[in-house]
């Protein structure tokens, strides 16, 4: 049995003794070194570039712009952008021209040699100031850009979307009391360690490319887009991914460096800087403005809610819609609310462009939303934990659109991480506990798998599926294994190459375990019937009447009677080889109605629902506003836990990187330009700085996902943020209502509401 | 592209060589500052370079008869941890290193090499002003001493000449019941930079009363100094809550902060009045001879349960 068993990662002990090699690491004889040049001005119209001096630079062997691209835009859901900026520049780091060199200081010197006539225009940058309709379009030409069905959008705003339920007006009738704030929250980033590289070479029409992309399948398509060529003469593989986030997701600087290939006839090879990585990756979480309003009866009864999130989307659109559709369903989240009227905006403006940094839309929105629901129980005068007792879902309530919770454990969550952190006791001054509670989802779409047993009896997984660093493709053997009677160490894995694997929607959206795992259980149980079929002739025995166990198939009640694996797969290496493929139908969404909705695509209703909650302890320095993270607690129903020390890992990363969401980690920008594009000034969370943290998993397997399992890579992170929103208001009787909530903020709310 | 020229010395006679020959040659030591102000864009490498890691003359603590100590420019963060000179009486010292960046940062950076940084921000300057340091300056044809409150002269800027290497710096012999510490308002506890830094060095008489006290401030002008009158403000009297108060103020009029990314101008002058308040409590605790665990930053946290 291995399902269950604290497994260690296959990868770890190359990573951890430097063996691993990453895209950086990689050489190529006659390689160059691509850098771009960026606008370095928010909004601005290109008059003309001079790229002569640049090419007459030794050492340069090619300077390219959109001239030498073909006239195609593209992105995920809104095709709004071209690989190098056309007539406009629309933020600051906005890739103009690519130089390839034989050095990355040639190629940096050829850079400053290029000239670009701007005409600067007056940048677009708030998000309100974007909806009204005599603000300049930060994209004129929007109404042409093809787009994805089901796309609602408007001008400066690229996704509207709505969630309406029951009768909004007659609940608020209905309510005591009524509850309003706003809350606003600063662009954070996804800032894995590994900087994006790329590199490119080009054999005859064939292009391959190494990428640190976390979707190597959705990349390829936008490449063999951009490129005009078809998606089998692009080769995408990732070498190990060191960390993404979310901030991978998408396509990036693929097509830039292929062209630069192209036209070279060399490999290019691009690395970005720091700076780079926080000015032009663009998939930073986006910033956010939060209006929730909500009626109650004097006994606590939700009885209506209405809410407003603009989301600044940035230049271009990218795959901001999946943040927009994920931050609507987290204003209900794991309440009972009979009357919704919700709507979000994710509005172009002249700054880096948003995207899908880990649970997109769903920490701040948590944020917000969780310091409102203490804000009601503290109007009510009710205890916090009361509230949440009487509105947290139960079986058979259902949710924003209509779909039915089949007994959720929102609850128990609740109860269990209540009951780690030791809530209730008495704590020194200045000490706080600060809870919140959500939801989450798994994401059905399609994925695939091969599996094929060597001749020695080995086994191979040639998978689709994106490791980003979580450990889940990671977790791949030990799902053939447990269908072969094999152990997990026994098999390989062939990952990240879009040649080689089928398709896989990539690391994202915590759907690798649910949707490859299924595919490789699939194709493992197809070299299955194949091995018994040939132990059956072999033992002269029917089918039925044989098992699969330790390496072995043998007769049920005779273990004797046996054949080994390798010896079935050496027999089979002289005839019919033993291969299985596995893909099927996904699982399906849960019965909901969003015909009311405006704007929905992928997450009308989440599929198999998943419940947390975080308790920290903290403390405040009343005289600063430094805020100490001592102890944390947190409950979640991820069905089966197929490997603990997986799952453990992902609380924990989770839980540290929304503590930091919440406490410090936030863009500071000034006229369009970040401040604080660097390690040094945008503050992670370090090791010291982690607090212990205690994990529980609470209810059983769920009914959908391999072996009971549910999503677990993205739920960790939503929490904290709102956690400690609400533990800095019990430690110091102040809202912070602008995440981060960095000291001085912090301050400044104790300050303002005369704490002091 | 100019091509790049690299020295590794082994004497303070070649390195002084090297340093004179050339007009502006970067000088590199731990390289903690050099490489991150390099890859930043701040301040890219000089075209030629000189490593002065093998100069083992300027690596080490000695302690003079009179008790003061004489440390040598190389001496690493974990080096002057590991002084019990430092730990015990100049301990102000001893409190900064150990949150100057990393455990990595702290094993090879290098005292010389904070202090010719001349960052407003540093951790060291502060303690090195309480107590009076004097740094020692060489070159081909000349050595000279100076006070360290006459070294820097704004951010990244001091009066160290091109052909000038730092080689040491004294830190004079402090009378009995003397106690320092250095406290840092940080948001992070590793890999930070001081918000607000202040250091404290007092020196108690016989009946108990500030005989002398000097007070000195990072992180909110453009270089490290000290606010005589912070000190003046408790000499002469009983620590008690007023007369803190009236040193704390006396500090935060001093302060001449700027808003950057790390905080406001406004909260900055704030914290001076708190930091320094609890780095004098810190300061006179140790003083009177009791015990306050090094980092003080990190007691500070404690000391708020």
């Amino acid at each position: 049995m291995t399902i269950g068993d604290r497994v260690p990662r296959g990868d770890g002990p190359e990573k951890v003794t430097g063996q691993a090699k990453y895209t950086a690491d990689i050489t190529m004889t006659g390689m160059l070194h691509a850098r771009f040049l960026y606008a370095e001005r928010p909004r601005a119209r290109i008059i003309g570039i001079d790229t002569a001096a640049a090419k007459a630079l030794p050492g340069v062997f090619a300077v390219i712009t959109q001239d030498d691209m073909l006239d195609v835009r593209y992105g995920f859901f809104v095709k709004d952008r071209t690989v190098f900026a056309t007539d406009e520049v629309r933020f600051e780091a906005e890739v103009v021209a690519a130089v390839a060199a034989l050095t990355p200081e040639i190629a940096a010197e050829a850079v400053r040699l290029i000239e670009v006539d701007y005409e600067d225009l007056e940048p677009i940058l708030d998000v309100e100031d974007a909806l009204r309709d005599d603000v300049d379009l930060v994209h004129a030409g929007f109404a042409s850009y093809e787009q994805m069905a089901g796309v609602d959008r408007d001008r400066n705003d690229c996704a509207h979307m709505t969630s309406v339920k029951g009768d909004v007006d007659a609940g608020f009738a209905e309510a005591d009391v009524v509850v309003s704030a706003r809350y606003r929250s600063d662009m954070s980033h996804a800032a894995p360690i590994e900087p994006h590289a790329v590199i490119a070479e080009w054999q005859g029409e064939r292009v391959t490319i190494w990428s640190t992309s976390q979707v190597p399948f959705p990349a390829r398509s936008q490449v063999a887009r951009t490129l005009g060529i078809p998606e089998s003469n692009v080769r995408i593989i990732v070498p190990h991914l060191g960390g993404g986030f979310g901030g991978k997701c998408d396509v990036h600087f693929e097509t830039h460096i292929a062209a630069l290939a192209k036209v070279t006839r060399r490999p290019v090879k691009l690395v970005f800087t720091r700076r780079e990585e926080f000015l032009a990756t663009d998939k930073p979480r986006h910033a956010a403005i939060i209006d929730l309003e909500t009626g109650v009866r004097n006994d606590g009864t939700i009885t209506a809610r209405r809410a407003k999130i603009i989301l600044d989307g940035g230049a271009y659109s990218g795959d901001s819609h999946f943040a927009s559709e994920i931050s609507i369903m987290m204003l209900q989240g794991p309440y009972r609310i009979p009357n919704l009227s919700a709507e979000v905006h994710t509005v172009y403006t002249n700054r880096t462009p948003s995207g899908s940094v880990r649970a997109p839309g769903a920490p701040q929105t948590v944020w917000a939303v969780e310091q409102h629901t203490e804000e009601i129980a503290a109007q009510l005068g009710m205890d916090p934990i009361d509230f949440r007792r009487k509105n947290l879902v139960e079986d058979g309530d259902t949710g924003q659109t209509g779909q039915r919770f089949d007994n959720p454990n929102a609850a128990a969550c609740l109860e269990r991480a209540l009951e780690m952190a030791g809530y209730g006791q008495e704590l020194p001054e200045g000490e706080a506990f600060g809870v919140s509670c959500g939801w989450w989802f798994s994401l059905p779409v399609a994925s695939g798998a091969y599996v094929k047993l060597n001749a020695d009896g080995s086994g191979t997984i040639v998978t689709g599926a994106q490791e980003n660093g979580s450990g889940s493709v990671m977790g791949m053997p030990a799902l053939a294994a447990e269908e072969l009677g094999m152990a997990p160490e026994q098999f390989s894995i062939v990952y990240q190459d879009t040649s080689a694997g089928p398709f896989d929607l990539g690391s994202a959206g915590s759907q690798t375990t649910m949707n490859n795992g299924r595919a490789v259980i699939d194709a493992a149980r197809q070299v299955r019937d194949e091995l018994l079929q040939l132990a059956a002739h072999t033992l002269e025995a029917a089918v039925d009447d044989l098992e699969l166990v330790d390496g072995a198939v043998r007769v049920r009640g005779a273990p004797t009677v046996a054949v080994t694996i390798g010896e079935l797969a050496a027999q089979a290496h002289g005839g019919e080889l033993l291969l299985g493929k596995g893909s099927g139908q996904p699982l399906p969404m849960p019965e909901h109605d969003a015909s009311e909705c405006v704007g929905r695509l992928f997450y009308p209703a989440f599929a198999h629902p998943s419940f947390f909650c975080h308790v920290g302890r903290i403390r405040v320095d009343q005289d600063t506003g430094v805020v100490q993270v001592l102890d944390w607690s947190a409950a979640f129903d991820f069905g089966t836990i197929l490997n603990p020390i997986g799952a453990e890992g992902q609380v924990e990363g989770g839980t540290v990187q929304g503590i930091g969401f919440g406490l410090l980690e936030g863009s500071i920008y000034k006229d369009g330009h970040q401040q604080n594009a660097s390690l040094l000034e945008y503050k992670l969370q370090t090791a010291i700085d982690a607090p212990p943290i205690k994990i529980a998993f609470v209810g059983g397997p769920a009914p959908a996902g391999p072996h009971g399992a549910r999503a677990i890579g993205e739920p960790p992170v939503v929490g904290p943020p709102a956690a400690l929103a609400n533990g800095i208001a019990a430690a110091t009787g102040a809202r912070v209502r602008h995440l981060p909530m960095t000291p001085e903020r912090v301050w400044e709310s104790m300050q303002a509401t005369g704490v002091n | 592209m100019a091509a790049r020229q690299y020295f590794a010395p082994n004497s303070v006679d070649e390195a002084l060589q090297v340093i004179g020959r050339h007009g502006r040659i970067g000088v590199v030591a731990g390289g903690t500052d050099a490489v991150v102000g390099h890859r930043s864009g701040k301040s890219p490498l000089a075209d030629a370079i000189v490593g002065i890691h093998r100069l083992q003359d300027l690596n080490g603590i000695k302690v003079a008869n009179d008790g003061g100590l004489c440390i040598g420019a190389l001496t690493s963060y974990a080096s002057l941890l590991s002084s019990n000179e430092v730990l015990e009486r100049y301990t102000a010292l001893a409190d900064a290193s150990a949150i100057v960046g990393s455990c990595a940062t702290r094993n090879v950076g290098t005292l010389g090499g904070n202090i010719v940084n001349a960052s407003p921000a540093m951790d060291t300057g502060a303690p090195l002003l309480v107590f009076d340091a004097v740094t020692e300056l060489r070159s081909q044809a000349r050595t000279r001493q100076l006070p360290i409150a006459e070294l820097w002269t704004g951010p990244g800027q001091s009066v160290v000449a091109d052909d000038e290497l730092l080689v040491s710096v004294t830190l004079p012999s402090l009378p009995p019941q003397s106690g320092s510490a250095y406290l840092r308002l940080e948001y992070r506890r590793a890999m930070e930079i001081a918000v607000v830094g202040v250091a404290v060095q007092i020196t108690l008489g016989a009946d108990g009363v500030v005989a002398a006290a000097s007070i000195a401030l990072a992180a909110v002008g453009p270089t490290c100094f000290l606010v005589d009158a912070a000190g003046n403000a408790i000499v002469g009297r009983s620590l008690d809550e007023s007369s803190t108060a009236e040193a704390a103020a006396a500090a935060a009029d001093a302060a001449r902060p700027i808003s950057d990314n790390r905080a406001s101008e406004n909260y900055r002058r704030q914290m001076v009045s708190v930091v320094t308040g609890r780095a004098i409590q810190v300061a006179a605790a140790r003083a009177a001879g009791r015990t306050v665990n090094i980092p003080a930053s990190q007691r500070w946290r404690e000391a708020t349960q």
